[in-house]
């Protein structure tokens, strides 16, 4: 019927979920190719679980239809689903042993036993547990759980994986270790992943395309960077990492930039690019803190800068964020890399002036 | 806490548990050996000091006796076989009512398990009794279906073991019921989305992933119900009639209308060491667990 190369592997249409009289998820579209590692990202209640399930099979959508590979699943029993989760849990089936918990699943397709066996001295060789295959859930570490689980998602080869929280339960250094491990289990499979999180840097490591979710509505789709670079709205450039937000007013519109007047600074705000606003009206001029600069001297452009007070400084050790209070009473974020360990720094109640070029800002118009 | 802290705490039920059972044990023990004599009290004492000799009288004839006499053997199998076959019908009903309880929401859990544990408020004599006005050949079932032309000749149903084992299941259930309920609500719920994901159909699920995990609760509903039905005196004397036979009734009348003491006691100490092989299968299995 379609194109087999180009037709999403995943494809949710108009899916709307209610549970009584609250909407967990609304009109949600998504399309989710073949082979992509592929996370939602929000807040808790923000219904990212609840369309994960929904993939899963564990709940129906109210409205609107589930698609896997072309195939309307949406009332679809999850155990006849080819789809396969791994939970936040893990959920192991803690009176089986490793393998019996891999071998789970390739039992319920009847295949026969030498096949079954192949296939999870396979899946445990992937991800190293082939010599813990006789010990119970209960006698593994953290790390060597979510091992198994996913071997034991992967084993029925499905054709997409879903994986719920996938390091929630895992402690900070361990989890930045397996983020990547994963991923690049997941790519030697091949397998088609969505993953649910409300972590941005597991998001952004893992993952090929993001999709910030809000209030049961997808907000903005992108690669990590574009996410990250080009916000669309307040609300994803503020859960994506930190970032000061210039309430502006539209002052002059030209294809190649755009200036903003406001009231926090002296000087006019620009930003690269045209933008569809007409003159007047009220936008967000955003800026992340690293792209701010920062020196005592009064910096060498007419737009984009501004004097401040140091308020607070946090110091990261690799980094530092300097809190600076500007003269109309708004705290702007700006972050300096510790290059130097002897550097004379700038310290609480220095005057500073804050500085930044016209391609670091953008343009928020909701 | 000092090792001497730790060691009078645990003294305490350890006191409790030689006062009350262990030397009450040894006294019943103790009576199984002599004979039976009509004085007060009414057994011969195991030692005697006369005319300076020390006399130590052990009489195994109690325990010869048990064996010889069928009545007691078929009494002890017959209350074995009720028993057994009581739990397997309190585990067929009970298991479901604690699936269901443990499934309900919060609100309902609560008041489901109040229905569960409401009648133990009622003493148990006095519900067994009220079996006896149910079933008996003028009680509340025979009178209905005769009143709606179902039957016109009562159904004799007092005083059969079918009453027996209506009493039993009834009076025992909710022993059964709650530990797998305590078992069961504390599944996790997605090991059983685990299952479904991983392709097992409901009715498999439960077989490969609710069953084996309910084992624990299973194995002590069952040990919680079979071991007093073997000993039920009650409701086989209210509900059982003259032909049932179980060992609780024997053991009353040795002691009260036959006023044996020894033989009473003898049968006693027999059908402990009878119980004691499920209860050491059961702490075998707990400490199995324990260790995985």
């Amino acid at each position: 019927m379609t194109d087999a190369a180009s037709s999403p592997m995943l494809e949710i249409r108009h899916v709307t979920k209610r549970f009584g009289q609250l909407s967990a998820v609304k009109d949600v579209n998504l399309a989710i190719n073949k082979g992509e590692i592929f996370a939602l990202l929000g807040g808790s209640g923000c219904g990212k679980t609840t369309l994960l399930r929904m993939m899963a099979g564990f709940e129906t959508p109210t409205e609107g239809a589930v698609l896997i590979d072309g195939q309307d699943v949406s009332n679809v029993p999850s155990y006849k689903r080819p789809v396969n989760m791994m939970f936040q849990s893990y959920a192991l089936f803690p009176h089986l042993t490793v393998e019996q918990n891999v071998a789970f699943g390739l039992k319920q397709d009847k295949l026969p036993k030498a096949e079954i066996e192949a296939q999870v001295h396979k899946m445990l060789g992937l991800v190293h547990m082939n010599e813990f295959a006789k010990r119970k859930p209960n006698q593994l570490s953290g790390g060597q759980r979510q091992r198994v689980a996913l071997a034991r998602s992967l084993a029925k080869k499905p054709k997409v994986l879903l994986l719920d929280e996938p390091m929630g339960a895992l402690d900070k250094k361990l989890r930045s270790q397996m983020q990547l491990e994963v991923v690049d289990i997941i790519e030697s499979v091949g397998v088609t992943c969505v993953m649910v999180t409300h972590d941005q840097e597991e998001a952004m490591t893992m993952a090929d395309r993001v999709s910030i979710m809000h209030d049961g509505e997808i907000m903005q789709i992108g690669s990590p960077s574009e996410i990250y670079e080009f916000p669309n709205s307040r609300h994803t450039a503020e859960f994506i990492g930190s970032i000061n937000i210039f309430d502006a007013a539209v002052q002059h519109v030209s294809p190649q930039l755009s200036q903003f007047s406001c009231p926090d600074l002296a000087c006019t705000l620009s930003v690269e690019g045209g933008t569809n606003a007409v003159e007047g009206a009220q936008l967000g001029v955003a800026v992340r803190p690293e792209k701010i600069l920062m020196s005592r001297g009064q910096p060498q452009q007419a737009n984009n800068w501004v004097k401040g007070e140091v308020l607070d400084i946090a110091y990261l050790g690799g980094h530092s964020v300097y809190h600076v209070e500007l003269d109309s009473g708004k705290v702007v974020m700006a972050t300096t890399t510790n290059m130097d360990r002897h550097e004379q720094r700038l310290t609480w109640k220095d005057e500073v002036y804050l500085y930044w070029s016209a391609s670091s800002a953008v343009v928020l118009y909701q | 806490m000092s090792k001497l802290g730790v060691r009078s705490v645990i003294a305490v039920p350890y006191i409790w548990l030689l006062m009350f059972f262990l030397v009450p044990f040894l006294i019943v023990f103790k009576i199984s050996f002599s004979e039976m004599q009509y004085a007060i009290p009414p057994y011969t004492d195991l030692v005697t000091w006369a005319d300076e000799v020390l006399t130590i009288n052990l009489n195994l004839g109690t325990y010869a006796y048990l064996i010889n006499d069928d009545l007691y053997i078929r009494a002890y199998m017959s209350s074995v076989r009720i028993a057994f076959f009581a739990t397997v019908c309190a585990l067929l009903i009970g298991y479901p009512i604690a699936y269901a309880i443990a499934r309900a929401d919060t609100a309902t859990r609560n008041a489901l398990l109040m229905l569960v544990m409401l009648p133990s408020w009622t003493s148990f004599l006095i519900r067994i009794y009220a079996w006896v006005g149910i079933l008996k050949n003028n009680g509340l079932i025979n009178n209905g279906l005769i009143g709606i032309g179902i039957i016109d000749e009562p159904i004799a149903m007092l005083n059969t073991e079918f009453a027996v084992y209506l009493g039993i299941v009834y009076a025992y259930l909710p022993f059964m019921v709650l530990p797998i309920y305590t078992n069961l609500v504390k599944l996790d719920n997605s090991l059983l989305e685990a299952s479904a994901d991983l392709g097992c159909p409901p009715w498999k699920t439960f077989l490969t992933v609710t069953l084996p995990l309910s084992k624990a609760g299973i194995i002590a509903g069952c040990m919680l119900v079979f071991i007093p039905s073997v000993g039920e005196f009650v409701i086989p004397e209210m509900l059982g009639g003259a032909e049932t036979l179980m060992i609780g009734k024997v053991l009353w009348q040795e002691f009260f209308n036959n006023r044996d003491w020894p033989v009473a006691s003898a049968v006693a100490i027999v059908m402990l060491l009878l119980l004691l092989v499920p209860i050491t299968f059961f702490h075998r299995y707990q400490a199995r667990e324990l260790e995985s």
